[in-house]
């Protein structure tokens, strides 16, 4: 397991994290607690424990994989209010 | 014409070629269309049209009594909503406050709805049927849980018994162990601010000749020891006291309880439904001997809870629901598997995730009432600053009323504090118990801050929240009287 796998690893979560449908919280969640987990494993240096870090995030991958298409399939039919306040917000558009 | 549809539906659907098989699905699928741009943004239920799913921030209400607001609740918030919302079409008097008043939960923490799905597809035996794998596995499921909940409180496996909810769990603590040692002792303590199931089992019980006494509390929530050491007699066979209330966020004294009753020999019950996996929970360290755990209070499912019933001394008590024996003879029924994996699951992560979350919910929590409260005047913070559980934060706005500022805020999901029951408009038991006075307790808001809730959410309700209550007391005669230095208290009403 290296840096760049790390950040790899990383940025799958925010990938998929885009894919919860309509579930503005969860989405969230998620990303800030892919931001948390990352950073605390930042300073771990014990090899036996960073391994089992890695592959605790290797599997909590594959729950957000599995979930956000379940929560994408049952979403709801309407946004959230949050996502609209950020799409009326933003000038771009 | 069925050539024409499917090459109707491979234009429409996908422009890559698929195969004519898959094209057929898709066109005889009932599949929702997207709704147009349109009407995309905009909900429109009972009247009310709500910009995009309101955010949610009420984590905390539980079994809040019949929501319906009279029509003359509705007269009074008229005026305040035609103002308000211009946009907003009020047919006639509707049960509005159903809409915002929810039974109010957590949402299901995904990782909870990926343990459960296995056995809610392929893995839906019965996990009392001791001849095949589907039994078994299931079996081993609730096994697996059952042990997740009870290290999630520090107790045994074998001191867990899976219920339908804390409701059932808090019955059978309250009339189980009054019920079995009611030949010596007929006596049961609680506190005028618990759950509604409580206080309504021990009413059940006053009505079969045991006494009761409701403890009083004071001004901040808490109970006063030196109260309950009074009432304790020689005859009382239970405690009772709620270890976070849901309304108001105290934490109450549990250590101190659970060390008062163990030298009187006397069984401690809590119902710790927001407090398991929120606040740390040790039931050896704080004498618990009973306690009460909703599954939906800390991102699992609904319909499911436990109570954990101690061995060591032994607590006995009377099953409530008779059957084929299940969960050691104390609550008949086959148990729901899926369900008590998720509550395990959901325990598992709790335990987890529980700094973490204390430390963003405090931060959160910190913003949202230091934002309130650097914006507005004459907010109160009600129940204690410091012995709370800071996810729970109710606060009483002076010269507001309570349900148009709910109307307001209709983007928000939070509940008022006043239980608006179907014949009345009485305030909440629970404040009129901290002796908040009726005007007070009538404007109380509760925001619920958990796990999923984001910094954005907290900015926007407080945006809200001010812009609302400025208005609403823009137009209210008696903010007008305070900001002229009139005190209200001196003024003869007169009567019409």
């Amino acid at each position: 397991m290296s840096a760049p796998e790390a950040r790899a690893l990383y940025r799958a979560f925010l990938r998929h994290a885009q894919h919860f449908g309509t579930s503005y919280n969860i989405k969230e969640y998620v990303k800030r607690r892919a931001r948390e987990g990352f950073t605390e494993a930042q300073a771990v240096t014990d090899s036996a424990e960073l391994a089992r870090v890695w592959e605790q995030g290797r599997q909590q991958l594959e729950v957000v994989r599995r979930q956000s298409i379940v929560y994408g399939l049952y979403s709801r039919r309407h946004r959230h209010a949050m996502d609209l306040l950020k799409q009326e917000g933003s000038p771009a558009r | 014409m069925l050539r024409a549809a499917v090459s109707g539906a491979l234009c429409r659907r996908a422009p890559a070629v698929c195969t004519q098989s898959s094209a057929l699905i898709r066109f005889f699928s009932a599949q929702a269309e997207p709704l147009p741009e349109a009407e995309q943004d905009v909900i429109e239920r009972k009247g009310i049209q709500l910009h995009g799913a309101p955010m949610y921030l009420d984590m905390q209400a539980r079994r809040q009594p019949q929501n319906a607001c009279t029509p003359l609740l509705l007269c009074h918030c008229y005026a305040c909503i035609a103002w308000l919302q211009p946009g907003v079409v009020l047919m006639q008097a509707l049960p509005l406050c159903g809409t915002l008043l929810m039974q109010a939960t957590t949402p299901l923490d995904p990782r909870v709805v990926d343990k459960m799905l296995p056995f809610m597809t392929e893995q839906y035996g019965n996990p009392h049927s001791r001849t095949h794998l589907y039994g078994w596995e299931a079996e081993d499921a609730v096994e697996v849980a059952r042990a997740q909940v009870a290290r999630s409180i520090g107790a045994d496996p074998k001191e867990i018994i899976f219920t339908s909810g804390a409701t059932e769990s808090n019955n059978l603590a309250v009339k189980g162990v009054a019920q079995f040692y009611k030949d010596k002792k007929n006596h049961v303590i609680t506190t005028q601010t618990d759950h509604k199931c409580v206080l309504d089992s021990c009413r059940y019980l006053q009505q079969r000749g045991f006494e009761v006494t409701y403890l009083p509390v004071e001004k901040n929530g808490l109970i006063n020891m030196q109260q309950l050491a009074d009432a304790i007699r020689p005859t009382t066979s239970l405690v009772s006291v709620m270890a976070v209330n849901n309304e108001i966020g105290v934490v109450q004294p549990l250590a101190e309880i659970g060390k008062l009753c163990r030298e009187n020999k006397v069984f401690f019950h809590t119902d710790a439904a927001q407090a398991v996996g929120k606040i740390p929970i040790d039931v050896s360290a704080m004498n618990i001997d009973l306690l009460s755990i909703s599954g939906h209070k800390l991102y699992g499912p609904k319909g499911i809870g436990a109570i954990y019933i101690r061995r060591r001394p032994r607590v006995r008590l009377e099953a409530q629901m008779s059957g084929g024996g299940q969960e050691r003879g104390l609550r008949s029924g086959t148990v729901p598997h899926f369900l008590a994996v998720g509550l395990g699951a959901a325990c598992d992560i709790a335990s987890q995730e529980m700094q973490r979350d204390q430390k963003h919910i405090k931060r959160l929590s910190d913003r949202l009432y230091n934002g309130i409260t650097s914006q507005l005047q004459g907010v109160v913070l009600n129940g204690d600053d410091t012995a709370r559980y800071w996810g729970n934060v109710n606060l009483s706005f002076a010269y507001v009323e309570g349900e148009s500022l709910l109307m307001g805020l209709k983007d928000v999901a939070v509940s008022s504090g006043s239980a608006c029951t179907s014949a009345s408009l009485e305030p909440s038991y629970v404040l009129r118990a901290l002796g908040v006075e009726e005007d007070m307790a009538h404007t109380s808001i509760r925001f619920g801050i958990g796990r999923f809730t984001t910094e954005a959410e907290v900015d926007r309700a407080v945006e809200l929240t001010v812009q609302h209550v400025n208005k609403l007391r823009e137009m209210s005669p008696l903010w007008e009287m305070v900001q002229e230095g009139i005190d209200l208290k001196s003024i003869q009403w007169s009567q019409h």
